[in-house]
């Protein structure tokens, strides 16, 4: 689904963000992402989306290579990409519902679709109740499940959640990460970065340790302990 | 083999047919985002559509006020003259040859005959103390003349030493030094309302870009979820475009009433007030000056909007 051959990234500063990263993620996989800040995690995301180009090696995503991907195929692979944020980019001015139907609505979805697919994105993160109010009158937990189903409601292939739990008490981050991991019962493909400890070793998951842009680490059912 | 034909074609005539649909479904969500877009950020839409207004206002202002000043200059131009004397002894049928010759010459617009008795005729009637002149001379002592409309002041030293050397022309005058400031006025009088229009409209030009682009950077954040979730750049720029467009038409059209209504106004007030200030008839600058407010609106309306999502579409 996501593999990194050889990837390094050189910003155009100067500054080396990955160097010779090689790593495979299967469909249906759940990875975390972990590493000190500044150790490579938000390139190595930025490079599934391509919002970055790989300066050396290559990224393929769902078949797609970044490196060589004209622009006009860009919208065509973050369409099979849901990506949650740590600060939830939520339109204060829209509904939950709106939010969620947004996604949809602006990559061209069929009207008569979105109802029905918004209402099932909000089931499943529990938020159906809520679909009529402001995003200001969420929790942070609350609106990091709008985020979440604003990216599972396009029906992505692979999840990106960059630091969901970075803004959320321990009870709020936790529910995210389940969530996560139901998604992931689905079949969807789920790779998150975070810095939360506890959350990784609870789960149980493949581990990804980056740090200084290199991949230092992969286990299969890993810990975040043994990544310091 | 007749039935797989048959199917083939139902999936070629299906494949338009989606096509038409997927496309009905893109301009429908962009005219909705657009409207919603100016909907939900109303007061700023409002603020900047005013700022516009004003804008156009200015610059639709500045091009009327321009026009009317080349209009002026011409005015001035047209009413300078050579005025060749004829010798007493010239017979009419010579002064019509040489009336004839001057029509011809390059230069010259227009050419009439006056004759001595008309010539006393306009003397009386601009100063009236001479009206009794008839009386205390002998006879009519002016002579005849001819009078020599010139289309561009500067060649009028030619066509008055053309007509210097024409068969019975005495004498010529043309006032040099009179021509020469009106010359040099009209072509400052031109520049300096070129130079104010152009100045007017490229302000008119930056308010508007950059009131647009500060629509377009308060919602960043939409448009940066619209590019990460997989809108084309066709589906992001859409309603932004349409926005700026209908931004730029509203405003055009509050300027075309502004401008319309005051140049109506002030036209007929000079009029009444200043009869001599030769004033463009509405008819004769209001479509030149609409077309200029439409131009701008509409075109930078659209133009801003692309300006102001570049930035945001680089990613």
């Amino acid at each position: 689904m996501i593999h990194f051959d050889g990837v390094g990234k050189r910003y155009p500063t100067g500054v080396v963000a990955l160097s010779e990263v090689s790593v495979r993620i299967d469909p249906g996989e759940f990875v975390f992402l972990v590493g000190p800040t500044g150790s490579g995690k938000s390139t190595f995301l930025k490079l599934v989306q391509a919002i970055e180009r790989p300066t050396a090696g290559r990224v393929i995503v769902d078949g797609d290579d970044v490196g060589t991907l004209p622009a006009a195929g860009v919208p065509g692979l973050r369409r099979r990409l849901g990506v949650v944020f740590q600060e939830f980019k939520l339109l204060p001015d829209r509904t939950v519902a709106d939010n969620v139907a947004f996604a949809l609505r602006v990559t061209g979805a069929d009207p008569a679709e979105i109802g029905p697919r918004v209402q099932w994105a909000l089931e499943t993160v529990g938020m159906a109740g809520r679909a009529g109010d402001l995003p200001l009158r969420l929790s942070g937990g609350e609106q990091q499940r709008v985020c979440l189903a604003r990216a599972i409601v396009t029906r992505p292939r692979v999840v990106l959640a960059d630091e969901p739990t970075g803004n959320l008490d321990p009870e709020a981050a936790w529910e995210i990460v389940q969530l996560l991991a139901r998604i992931n019962l689905r079949g969807t493909t789920v790779l998150v970065s975070t810095h939360n400890p506890t959350l990784v070793d609870i789960l149980r998951r493949r581990v990804i340790e980056l740090c200084a842009g290199r991949v230092v680490r992969d286990e299969a059912r890993g810990l975040y302990q043994s990544a310091r | 083999m007749r039935l797989a034909g048959s199917t083939s074609r139902r999936v070629e005539r299906a494949a338009p047919g989606r096509r038409r649909r997927a496309l009905a479904v893109a301009v429908h969500t962009v005219l909705t985002e657009a409207v919603a877009g100016l909907r939900r950020n109303g007061l700023m839409a409002a603020a900047a559509t005013t700022t516009m207004t004003i804008a156009l206002v200015v610059a639709g202002g500045g091009f009327v006020v321009s026009a009317n000043l080349a209009h002026l200059a011409g005015a001035l131009e047209a009413q300078v003259e050579v005025v060749g004397f004829f010798r007493r002894d010239v017979p009419p049928e010579a002064q019509e040859r040489v009336l004839a010759q001057t029509a011809a010459l390059e230069g010259a617009s227009a050419a009439r005959l006056v004759t001595r008795a008309e010539a006393l005729r306009r003397l009386q009637q601009t100063y009236r103390s001479m009206a009794s002149v008839p009386a205390v001379l002998p006879g009519n002592p002016l002579p005849d003349s001819i009078e020599v409309r010139v289309a561009d002041p500067r060649r009028i030293r030619d066509v008055a030493e053309a007509l210097r050397a024409m068969e019975g022309v005495e004498d010529v005058v043309y006032g040099a030094a009179v021509v020469d400031r009106v010359v040099a006025l009209t072509r400052a009088v031109r520049v300096a309302g070129l130079v104010a229009t152009a100045l007017l409209v490229g302000c008119a030009l930056v308010i508007i870009v950059n009131t647009i682009r500060l629509t377009v950077a308060a919602r960043r954040q939409e448009i940066e979820i619209m590019v990460l979730v997989g809108a084309s750049p066709g589906f992001v720029r859409g309603p932004f475009l349409v926005e700026g467009l209908l931004q730029g038409a509203v405003a055009a059209a509050s300027a075309t009433a502004v401008l319309t209504a005051g140049y109506l106004v002030l036209a007929a007030r000079v009029a009444a007030s200043l009869p001599f200030l030769p004033v463009l008839a509405p008819g004769a600058v209001l479509p030149a000056a609409l077309a200029v407010l439409w131009g701008l609106g509409v075109v930078v309306g659209l133009g801003g909007s692309e300006i102001g999502l570049r930035r945001y579409l680089a990613a």
